[in-house]
């Protein structure tokens, strides 16, 4: 019920429908915009939204992630470039539908797929967050952290080409997040002497530079490449049109992606691209007409829209319930939280339920804003973007991303930090490891430690408290299983490309 | 351990291990807590280590890769060199006239050669930002330790 209550106030609020129309048009847009995503735009707008009440400010940020995800197809249709990574899998059957002239109707079978997978994904967590969270109470310091280094093992190992490097990744954030004082005894760590060192690094600045700034370095490689449209025919009706008849073989494969998005989703660290992926293997598999999926098929553009967008709802279940972030988006909203003093964990249902579930509402109502902006101007929001000149924007993202930086403390540490992390950021992409897992790793990092200090303190067997509590050691067992099962995986696929040259 | 070899394993793995071994020796220097335990060490330690072993395992299973595109490292190096003099240009002359200075070089940068639009975003993107960060937002804006156009304009 709490839900309908919260769908009354949010609507009844003028100013927070506002925000939230602003931004499903601002995801929709960067995530259209190749090379720039939805996390970079919430990266960058966070400071601003410090100086909002928490409720606009974090429903801002959380439908310009939604909206972003599906903003993804509209590139990846119209451009042949996913604006995502999530939407590489539209682009399959969306770029060749736009070159039969088929654009309209492959966006519109893209946005009600999406906006589908997307409810689904949302109704999911909220009628199963509060139940997670109530076990999520009952869970001890040993459990907690069990469930932590799963996500670290999941998040280093399972996304990105190579498992030594996300997991490195994921081992050089902790090492990030432990620089400063230690929160109990006030040791100083990594500090080297530098006094700016001992307050840690702010994640802000951490995420402008990775996402953001880091995204500008790579589109400075970029330089020279242009985005064309395909050349659309929108006054065709008969072909940019959709009929029930068109979307009616879609449903099934909507329908099944929306549970495995919804499902990739909950996991921390696996996201959009990967659910986009498996809904898209999986629907080929059961399809009626396999042969034509890769050439222009609706339902190779309805599968993995939907599994995409399924993934936003309940990726937020791990942040809201243990306060471990299942996204780069997650990591980010952690940021908003944290400033505006709530805290994050299962306990949020007793202190700021009203705030979660008007959250929730925003995002509902943010779905359907999208989906109608998207159903009757992603053609429009298309021809927006080719006007855009990348020589122009990046030049502006990368000014906008230092005054960003130093809004968050108002601190020129801060944006020296920044543009270390973009470097960095830069680099790793460039050598294939994981700047998001590092990112997450950071946020998980003092949760983590906390949990197996106290751990630690509660055991009379040290490091067997672990392995002896039956929870704990399934998760930690769920974590080592997922790494072997990507090795395997990478092997097999390693072993196949050798067949394959040979 | 990866589908396709990730380039320069063998580099990617000798500078994992330093970097785990140069943890590792700053871990154990962090100081014991009051009752001789461990307890600030252990996560640093924790990842020094995993940083080693996966260095280790990266330089282990290094495969012959293809050479990494250098092409635009220049440019690269230009605007890492641009981010961090803006920094200090920030610090030293105040906001609005390093900005003005950034704009201009970072448009250069990524290839705009339009002399007008050049000096337009000297004279728009400290305005603009200035107005936005500094305005309506109420941030304190950074002031120049030996110049600042602010105290010229007369608006602190």
């Amino acid at each position: 019920m709490d839900i309908f209550t919260a769908l009354a106030t949010v609507l009844g609020d003028p100013i927070l429908l506002g925000w939230v129309f602003l931004a499903a048009i601002v995801g929709m847009i960067v995530g259209a915009i190749p090379g720039l995503t939805a996390s970079a735009a919430i990266a960058m707008l966070l400071p601003l939204t410090f100086y909002m009440e928490p409720l606009p400010a974090l429903a801002f940020l959380y439908v310009i992630g939604k909206s972003g995800r599906y903003g993804g197809s509209i590139a990846a249709i119209l451009f042949n470039t996913p604006g995502t990574a999530a939407s590489a899998a539209t682009q399959l059957d969306g770029y060749p539908l736009a070159r039969q002239g088929k654009a309209g109707k492959a966006m519109k079978v893209a946005t009600i797929s999406s906006v589908i997978g997307d409810f689904t994904g949302e109704i999911l967590l909220i009628i199963g967050v509060a139940w997670i969270a109530s076990i999520a109470l009952k869970l001890g310091p040993p459990e907690l952290f069990a469930v932590y280094f799963a996500a670290f093992i999941v998040i280093g190992s399972v996304i990105g080409k190579s498992v030594t490097r996300g997991l490195a990744s994921a081992a050089l954030g902790v090492l990030v997040a432990m620089i400063g004082l230690d929160p109990i005894s006030s040791t100083e760590r990594f500090t080297f002497g530098n006094f700016d060192l001992t307050n840690g690094i702010s994640l802000v600045p951490l995420m402008i530079g990775i996402f953001v700034l880091g995204e500008v370095f790579t589109q400075l490689e970029e330089r020279g490449a242009k985005t064309e449209l395909v050349p659309n025919s929108d006054n065709d009706a008969e072909r940019n049109g959709l009929s029930w008849a068109e979307y009616k073989p879609c449903i099934p494969h909507v329908i099944r992606s929306s549970f495995i998005g919804s499902f990739i989703g909950m996991l921390p660290g696996l996201g959009s691209a990967i659910a986009a992926f498996v809904a898209y293997g999986e629907g080929k598999r059961r399809a009626r007409n396999p042969e034509e999926w890769g050439k222009g098929a609706l339902e190779g553009v309805a599968a993995p829209e939907a599994a995409n967008n399924a993934v936003s709802g309940p990726s937020m279940a791990p942040l809201l319930t243990l306060g471990i972030p299942g996204s780069t988006i997650g990591a980010i909203l952690i940021g908003v939280f944290l400033i505006h003093g709530i805290q994050i964990g299962p306990t949020m249902f007793l202190t700021s339920r009203d705030l979660v579930f008007a959250l929730f509402a925003c995002g509902l109502i943010g779905i359907v804003m999208y989906g109608v902006i998207g159903y009757f101007g992603a053609a429009f929001i298309g021809k927006f973007i080719t006007r855009i000149s990348p020589q122009v924007l990046y030049p502006l993202i990368f000014l906008t991303s230092f005054v960003a930086a130093y809004t968050s403390r108002g601190n020129l540490f801060d944006v020296y930090v920044m543009v270390a992390a973009g470097f960095a950021g830069w680099g790793m992409r460039k050598l294939q490891f994981n700047p998001a897992a590092l990112v997450i790793s950071f946020v998980l990092a003092s949760g983590a430690e906390e949990t197996f200090r106290q751990a630690l303190l509660l055991s009379d067997n040290g490091l067997m408290i672990f392995v002896t509590r039956p929870i704990a050691l399934a998760f930690l067992l769920i974590g080592v299983a997922a790494m072997i099962a990507r090795v395997r995986s990478l092997n097999k696929q390693s072993r196949a490309a050798r067949l394959g040259d040979t | 351990m990866s589908a396709v070899p990730a380039p320069v394993s063998r580099t990617v793995g000798v500078a994992l291990i330093l970097i785990g071994i140069g943890a590792t020796f700053v871990s154990m220097g962090i100081g014991l807590d009051q009752y001789g335990r461990w307890g600030a060490r252990y996560f640093p330690l924790g990842g020094s280590l995993a940083l080693l072993i996966l260095g280790v395992a990266e330089l282990w299973s290094a495969k012959p890769s293809p050479k990494t595109d250098r092409q635009h490292l220049p440019a690269i190096g230009a605007l890492l060199l641009l981010s961090v003099v803006y920094i200090w240009a920030i610090s030293a002359f105040g906001y609005l006239l390093s900005t003005a200075l950034a704009a201009p070089l970072a448009l250069y940068i990524f290839g705009v050669r339009n002399l007008i639009g050049l000096c337009a975003a000297a004279v728009l993107c400290p305005a603009i930002y200035h107005s936005i960060f500094f305005v309506v937002l109420g941030v304190f804006p950074p002031l120049g330790a030996w110049f600042d156009l602010l105290d010229v304009i007369g608006g602190y």
